[in-house]
């Protein structure tokens, strides 16, 4: 059992905005990282799916580098905004944070390696496009594998943050930091949780991809749209397996945090399970149907409201966890009046700008140049 | 002590500098490499250049892989990497800064976008949009080093924020714009190394040398008006901070004449691909830019260097404690924890008691959480190495212990703990290079003078040693018997007769050589 003064103690600097605003830009963050995240690693596996299930048709080469190509700009997506919760965990949960960082120091650092190799891979992948697929699909598995093992050190690690019982004997049985979490029970559901998730997104990705060439190339898109609706499906089927396991393992208190003892969390978990039910049906009849607004709008609006609801769900686990230790009232506030607003002044303007710079670039809708608009040029055909 | 400390048996100190020198050599390159790409493309289109617009391109291509790619992930290593080895610093540095980080990120989020478009609009944009993204990409590169370098430059020279803990005052410290000129000449200086490398693939010979001439005027200007921009900088370093790099601190000395040398030979390697710009070889165009990375590695050093012995200036030493009492530093002060002692203050460590059995291993665990941020036992910064160079035992270590903030100009936080835990901690290190008790005495001067007073004195007509010491080598031999109580803070060395009258012959032998006067006797502090 840790010692009870082996957390470590705040810094003197004051929270330099209310707690709130902080929570709210770490879920808010998280949730948009994390989407991101499930596009880009859902996209690399529907990548290789696509490749093997449609592989007597040149559709299936076609959809692995429409995909591909997608795939150097999603990681970077996936890295600026996971960013922003990285940093907004600091301020909250550094006590937690760091210390199980350290312990686990060198899978964490190493993830910086694998990320960079894994980058890479995607980026020679889709310079690669056009070309039979046989070493892209290689290396699209070999950039996939590493970054499953990068989400799975992130589980190791924030399990591990908010397990301090589990911190001592760890540390000191190796504080040259190769240690994981590998004895939490929570840890393979939570990563399966994510990694299903991931799968989920990644079909609807495809269903995307089937909305842009659906006046273009009707046959091609029916088959990103069966396989993409029923990848989301039958993931979506998973997924209540698997969260229904990551509940019974979570220890009894915190499960019933989510079964009446706290309303918000309970109301939570019911906007997921009725959401990811009610994005199945409505999945399975727009394929029916062919109906791509359902397929394209609907579905991804209710998954987009059922990942905020989980977001928010593992946030007040989290604190669940810490309760023994933390309390938002152990930071004192003194707002930086003379710098918070002038990063909200920023943050607008950004968001702005990049809004701005994406439209320009006809990536909003309407005057979109071609499929191909997220393409790097690979040929170095000249300047039209 | 407040957090574990992470056990990197080659260096968590080795660690940081790869991260970060390798972080900074590309990360420079992407805010200078900005500017590059939107005024190659316009001199091109101006020209009607279009080989040069098709080596732009790929150029993008290899700017994108190298900055994007390796330049990002490399920047959050760092954030990995600081947390890892300095976690109270790094928790100071977010909680302080988090709003500048923030505005940070989203021009990081901009930037990262519009490098994306820059690159995939090479063949979809009229010139003029295209141009636009890469102005977008240029200002918020450079506004994101507009950011961190309030951070960085704070780290070494934190000006009043230590008062006044103002976001502000910190942020525009007396080396921020210094700083700020400085790195961006280093980033304009480095879009023209970097361009060399795609240059010298080219197969044509007169495109090659239209873009070696081309990036030599990034280079070669920015690399002449460096030594000025780095005279202001050190100008508003303070005196006694920049000291360190003049003598008294081996890393920062070494490291700022290395930085000087490897500028030069960067300077001369670029005016040779000028001299023979059709010519230029990818081997050769590699060779500058390692150089100009031993250049911006030394020039890092430095900082850190001369920074030491804080991560953040009069504010938390390298080890993470506090350099004064600081409300909420939950007693992990100096002070404070030489007067409760390191083995009940340190959270993560192991032996709570000192007992005469456990001695080595609790100066082992002594080691880790005060030292280990900085030294290893036999590696980098290896303590070993030192003491065997000196042929301290263990009560000369001890004796060293005491006066540890005043070796090397200052750059040694001061051993905070108690007598006992210092003897400890004697104990361990003089454990690493055992000292036989029938090793010979050192008898020579200079090499008595190497081995016990050099960590502090200089050979200067400055230093109290060679102002003050009575030039009658007897009445000096006698001075040096009680060392102490020449001046409280000295070490309580014990020299045998012998060393200290061959000290005060070595001495006056220098005095002489070096035209060095004595000081009047009276006034005499060591």
């Amino acid at each position: 059992m840790i010692e009870p003064n082996m957390i470590p103690n705040l810094d003197p600097n004051p929270l330099p905005a209310p707690f709130w605003v902080f929570k709210v830009l770490l879920v808010v963050t998280f949730f948009l990282h994390i989407v991101a995240m499930n596009l880009m690693l859902g996209g690399a596996v529907m990548a290789i799916a696509a490749k093997w299930r449609a592989k007597d048709t040149s559709y299936g080469t076609q959809a692995f580098f429409d995909i591909a190509r997608k795939l150097p700009s999603l990681l970077p997506a996936t890295i600026t905004l996971g960013v922003a919760p990285l940093l907004f965990v600091q301020v909250l949960y550094g006590q937690y944070f760091y210390t199980s960082s350290i312990i686990m120091a060198w899978p964490w650092f190493l993830i910086l390696v694998l990320i960079t190799l894994a980058y890479y891979g995607f980026y020679y992948v889709s310079f690669r496009s056009g070309q039979q697929p046989g070493k892209s699909g290689r290396v699209m598995w070999f950039s996939a594998i590493l970054l499953f093992i990068v989400g799975f050190m992130f589980s190791n690690n924030f399990t591990l943050s908010q397990t301090p019982s589990r911190w001592s004997d760890k540390y000191f049985s190796d504080p040259s930091g190769w240690n994981l979490n590998l004895a939490e029970p929570t840890l393979i559901p939570r990563y399966l949780h994510f990694f299903v998730a991931a799968v989920a997104v990644g079909g609807i990705l495809l269903v995307f991809m089937a909305m842009a060439n659906w006046k273009r190339d009707r046959a091609y898109a029916r088959l990103l749209l069966n396989l993409g609706g029923k990848t989301f499906m039958y993931a979506t089927m998973a997924q209540m397996v698997v969260g229904l396991i990551f509940l019974v393992t979570l220890p009894r208190d915190m499960r019933m945090l989510f079964m009446g003892d706290n309303a918000l969390a309970t109301a939570l978990l019911l906007v997921g399970v009725v959401g990811g039910i009610a994005a199945i049906f409505l999945m399975a009849d727009a394929l029916r149907k062919e109906n791509l607004r359902v397929a394209g709008y609907l579905v991804p609006g209710i998954l987009g409201v059922v990942i905020l609801s989980m977001s928010i769900m593992r946030d007040i686990l989290r604190d669940a966890y810490l309760k023994p230790w933390f309390r938002p009232e152990q930071f004192t506030v003194q707002t930086q009046w003379s710098v918070f607003p002038l990063f909200l002044v920023v943050f607008v303007a950004g968001v702005i700008l990049w809004f701005v710079m994406l439209a320009r670039f006809g990536l909003l809708g309407g005057k979109r140049a071609g499929a191909r608009a997220t393409s790097p040029d690979s040929t170095g055909a000249k300047q039209s | 002590m407040n957090y574990p400390v992470w056990d990197v048996a080659f260096g968590a100190g080795l660690l940081m500098a790869v991260v970060a020198i390798l972080h900074v050599f590309v990360s420079h390159f992407a805010v200078g490499g900005g500017l590059f790409l939107v005024l190659t493309e316009r001199r091109a289109r101006r020209n009607n250049d279009e080989a040069l617009l098709d080596w732009l391109k790929a150029h993008t291509k290899f700017f994108v892989l190298v900055t994007v790619v390796f330049g990002a992930v490399s920047g959050v290593g760092i954030w990995f990497t600081i947390a890892l080895i300095s976690p109270t610093a790094t928790s100071n540095l977010i909680h302080a800064y988090v709003w500048g980080w923030a505005i940070e990120w989203v021009f990081f989020f901009v930037e990262i976008t519009a490098a994306l478009l820059y690159l995939y609009g090479w063949n979809r944009l009229e010139p003029r949009l295209h141009e636009w993204y890469g102005w977008i990409y240029f200002f918020a590169a450079f506004m994101s080093l507009v950011i961190i370098n309030g951070i960085i430059t704070f780290m070494l020279t934190s000006g009043s924020w230590v008062k006044n803990h103002e976001f502000w005052k910190g942020f525009f410290n007396p080396t921020y714009f210094p700083s700020l000129a400085f790195r961006f000449a280093i980033a304009l200086a480095l879009a023209g190394i970097y361009a060399l490398i795609t240059a010298s693939v080219q197969k044509d010979p007169e495109l090659k040398a239209r873009i070696v001439r081309w990036s030599s005027r990034w280079i070669v200007p920015c690399l002449a008006v460096l030594p000025f921009l780095g005279w202001w900088y050190i100008h508003r370093i303070p005196a006694e901070v920049w000291a360190s790099a003049r003598g008294p601190m081996p890393t920062g000395t070494h490291y700022a004449m290395l930085a000087v040398i490897l500028l030069s030979v960067t300077f001369v390697l670029a005016l040779l691909a000028l001299a023979r710009p059709r010519r230029i070889h990818l081997a050769f165009s590699l060779l500058v830019a390692l150089v100009a990375l031993g250049t911006m590695g030394s020039f890092e050093f430095v900082r850190e260097a001369i920074r030491k012995p804080y991560v953040i200036a009069n504010y938390l030493y390298a080890n993470s404690l506090y350099a004064a009492e600081t409300p909420g530093d939950g007693g992990f002060n100096a002070d404070a924890v030489s007067s409760a002692g390191i083995l009940p203050t340190a959270k993560w460590i192991k032996t709570r008691e000192l007992t005469p059995a456990n001695e080595i291993a609790a100066g082992r665990e002594i080691f880790r959480v005060e030292c280990a941020s900085c030294h290893t036992p036999n590696a980098y910064r290896g303590l070993k190495h030192y003491i065997t160079l000196r042929a301290w035992d263990r009560n000369e270590i001890d004796a060293m212990l005491t006066g540890l903030e005043f070796m090397h100009n200052n750059v040694m936080p001061p051993f905070a703990g108690t007598d006992a835990e210092r003897a400890a901690l004697a104990a361990y290190l003089s454990s690493l290079h055992p000292i036989p008790a029938s090793a010979p005495v050192v008898t020579d001067g200079a090499t008595v003078f190497a081995q016990n007073c050099s960590m502090c004195h200089q050979i200067n007509a400055k230093d109290k040693l060679f102002r003050n010491l009575p030039k009658d080598p007897g009445t000096a031999s006698d001075a040096m018997k009680d060392l102490t109580s020449l001046f409280p803070l000295m070490p309580h060395l014990q020299l045998t007769d012998q060393q200290r009258m061959a000290l005060a012959q070595w001495v006056n032998a220098q005095r002489t050589a070096k035209g060095i006067a004595v000081a009047e006797p009276g006034g005499n502090e060591p």
